[in-house]
């Protein structure tokens, strides 16, 4: 498996924890009736501080991994000079051409999903749902977008990617 | 229904006249990563033509004695 395999499960598994302790925290607080649904600021707050807890464990888990993939070579090249394990560290973190496509392809699906999701807040609107149902549905597409990427680009590494 | 084209490749073969060179070997000469040699040498990715002179550089040869097409009439 490449690098850039293992860094797309890393960030699907990330941001999928993310998206769970976010669905546990806000639907418990709503089923506890501790809050309105119509708690605006509530909403807005929750989303506020998910959204900076996503970014820190994003960068803290890819640190953690990358650390962990330059541990796991030295170890396996430890035979080798200083020279060649420092090539072999850097090497993996190539990014080409292939890399930008793939990134590209699912970015747009990721975005359709956004998209596709803000339609639908409004829509809810239109239906006279609570403005925090709009406001959960556009925080969760966009997530469920951020998943999609991550699961299209492992696809496509898998199974290949064709230009047009 | 319009004629597909495929584009085949010689890398593999390319590669064990070139002193069985190594994926990794082909990678750095040509400048991109290995992952991206493996998925053009099992057709699973067409490159750019840049990236097509940069392969056919690494071994010394044409861009056609690395790259062909083949016409899957429709």
């Amino acid at each position: 498996m490449s690098y850039q395999e293992k860094r797309t499960i890393v960030s699907i598994i990330s941001g999928l924890l993310v998206l769970v302790a976010y669905c546990i925290y806000v639907f418990g607080k709503y089923q506890s009736h501790t809050v309105a649904l119509d708690d605006l600021k509530f909403s807005a707050t929750t989303m506020l501080i998910f959204i900076g807890i996503g970014i820190a464990a994003t960068i803290i888990i890819q640190i953690l991994f990358h650390i962990a993939l330059s541990v796991g070579i030295a170890a396996r090249e430890r035979n080798h000079d200083e020279k060649a394990i420092e090539k072999e560290i850097e090497y993996p973190f190539v990014e080409d051409e292939m890399d930008k496509l793939i990134e590209l392809k699912a970015m747009k699906i990721g975005f359709i999903i956004g998209g596709a999701g803000f339609i639908a807040a409004l829509v809810t609107v239109v239906f006279n749902c609570s403005v925090a149902v709009m406001l959960n549905i556009i925080f969760l597409s966009f997530s469920l977008g951020s998943l999609a990427e991550g699961i299209l680009s492992l696809h496509y590494y898998r199974k290949g990617v064709r230009n047009g | 229904m319009a004629d597909k084209f495929i584009i085949t490749n010689n890398i593999r073969r390319l590669r064990f006249f070139a002193n069985e060179m190594t994926q990794q070997e082909l990678a750095e000469k040509a400048g991109m990563s290995r992952q991206t040699i493996i998925a053009i040498e099992a057709g699973k990715y067409s490159p750019s033509l840049e990236l097509a002179f940069r392969i056919a550089d690494a071994f010394g040869v044409k861009i056609g004695e690395v790259f062909d097409y083949e016409v899957e009439r429709g």
